[in-house]
């Protein structure tokens, strides 16, 4: 999976996947450094689509101003 | 006949006259009678003009018709009871119950005096119309729709649907902004009367202009400041409750009232009580995110770090017992060794020739056998000291 294709519900998703993966203790040891730095990126993704102002949220703010049709 | 008798001649006052003294003798009571209001017109000096009509239930043909006044000293009164029982202003297309004197004038004709009035029918007549719209919807399988949407987990873009007059909006806007949090939302008001008879025709415009552009926006609300005592049955609607239903986003309504829930509210995906409270529900649903968000970017790593802790434990508990077992190995093949070492030197030549054997050689092999030698034939003894040359001078083979 890019990281480009994940959605915000997609993304929590995969790191709950991630979670039950390492919880579990059946995940290879090797693997785990992987997930783990798999799960950082998505943290970060999910991290600003929660708090930054995307660009769709900015020009929506910039159009608040604008007069109405 | 007439010509019989001209005195029977009556002026049309003198007969109007006879027809008010007729009424007047024969219905003199006060007459409890139902009716729709077709027409009502206050004017300035307070009193109220109304048509009040009855139509055939099935073609919806009037069948009965008759004016009627409530004057200001009884509507003063009668409207706001009205209003404080129904929540409806007293208005055209409303059914009721009213108390009546019946009325002749000579010139203006028949017409009803309104003396009191029983809000309690009205009700029950508002209450069957929206039974009957519950079940249309119902059974148009359309109720439940705006329901069964999945609510945004990150509600960030806003479709507000108000009158930006109202008071609601000022404080559903300072509400999201200023979020503890730092969430930041994208609001944006689509305007609509939230009072009165273009509530409907507003609202179902908005919802149009916002499905127009659906991908821009995660969730609408539909707010009005308070007035717990205005008209809310323009929320009430089958036409609005259909079109909100249907809508493709999740609508959450906070129209500020105590009263039963609108048909409005029933079919919303999510009904709060004031416009504060509906900006409350979107920061509420993100926070839930970062809480969730919080939990997993701290247990993911902790999980990760036990599990390789619990690997470290098992190794070193392997390099523990790794060298009693080498120990143990290494004693083991000690002991091998060393009954090899006994076996071996108990069958070397020099401990055999030390007991007093001796072995014999000819032109360098070892003589197992008479047979081997043949008289004059040179051969070497060795002792466990030493060697001796010999010759063969005889022969004898055993029998």
């Amino acid at each position: 999976m890019q990281e480009q294709e994940y959605t915000y519900t997609t993304a929590i998703e995969r790191l709950e996947e991630i979670l039950q993966k390492v919880e579990s203790g059946t995940e290879e040891i090797d693997n785990l450094y992987k997930l783990l730095k798999e799960a950082d990126e998505l943290i970060k993704f999910c991290r600003t689509r929660l708090y930054e102002v995307d660009e769709e949220v900015k020009s929506l703010l910039d159009s608040i101003n604008e007069p109405q049709a | 006949m007439m010509t019989e008798n001209e005195n029977n001649t009556l002026t049309l006052t003198a007969l109007n006259r006879l027809v008010r003294d007729a009424i007047e003798e024969q219905l003199p009571m006060r007459y409890w009678v139902t009716g729709e209001l077709s027409e009502v017109r206050s004017t300035s000096v307070g009193h109220c003009y109304i048509e009040l009509v009855e139509r055939n239930e099935a073609t919806g043909e009037l069948t009965a018709k008759a004016r009627g006044t409530i004057w200001s000293r009884v509507y003063s009164l009668l409207r706001p009871y009205f209003m404080e029982q129904t929540g409806r202003d007293f208005g055209v297309g409303l059914k009721v119950l009213l108390q009546v004197k019946i009325n002749f004038h000579e010139l203006y004709g028949y017409s009803l005096d309104v003396c009191d009035i029983e809000p309690a029918y009205t009700l029950g007549d508002m209450a069957r119309q929206r039974m009957l719209i519950i079940k249309r919807l119902t059974d148009e399988g359309v109720i439940e729709l705006n329901k069964e949407l999945p609510f945004p987990l990150l509600p960030k873009r806003v479709a507000v649907i108000s009158s930006a007059t109202a008071a609601g909006y000022g404080d559903f806007c300072d509400q999201l902004n200023n979020n503890i949090y730092g969430f930041r939302f994208g609001v944006k008001l689509f305007q609509s009367p939230m009072q009165g008879a273009k509530v409907e025709e507003g609202i179902i415009a908005a919802l149009n202009k916002i499905a127009y552009e659906i991908d821009k926006w995660d969730v609408v609300v539909i707010i009005r400041g308070g007035g717990a005592t205005s008209d809310l049955s323009c929320f009430d609607t089958y036409d609005l409750a259909n079109n909100c239903a249907q809508f493709p986003l999740p609508i959450i309504t906070g129209i500020g009232h105590q009263r039963d829930d609108t048909l409005l509210d029933m079919v919303a995906h999510t009904r709060v009580k004031t416009p504060t409270a509906a900006a409350e529900l979107l920061i509420h649903t993100m926070l839930q995110q970062a809480e969730r968000l919080a939990m997993l970017q701290q247990s993911i790593p902790e999980t990760v770090k036990r599990r390789i802790t619990d690997e470290r434990t098992r190794i070193s508990s392997m390099l523990q017992k790794l060298p009693l077992s080498v120990a143990l190995m290494m004693q083991r093949q000690r002991h091998r060794l060393d009954i090899w070492e006994q076996r071996l030197q108990a069958s070397s030549p020099e401990r055999i020739l030390a007991k007093g054997y001796t072995l014999t050689l000819c032109d360098g092999q070892v003589v197992r056998s008479a047979s081997q030698l043949s008289v004059g034939k040179e051969i070497v003894t060795r002792f466990a000291d030493g060697m001796a040359e010999s010759k063969i001078t005889e022969i004898e083979k055993k029998k």
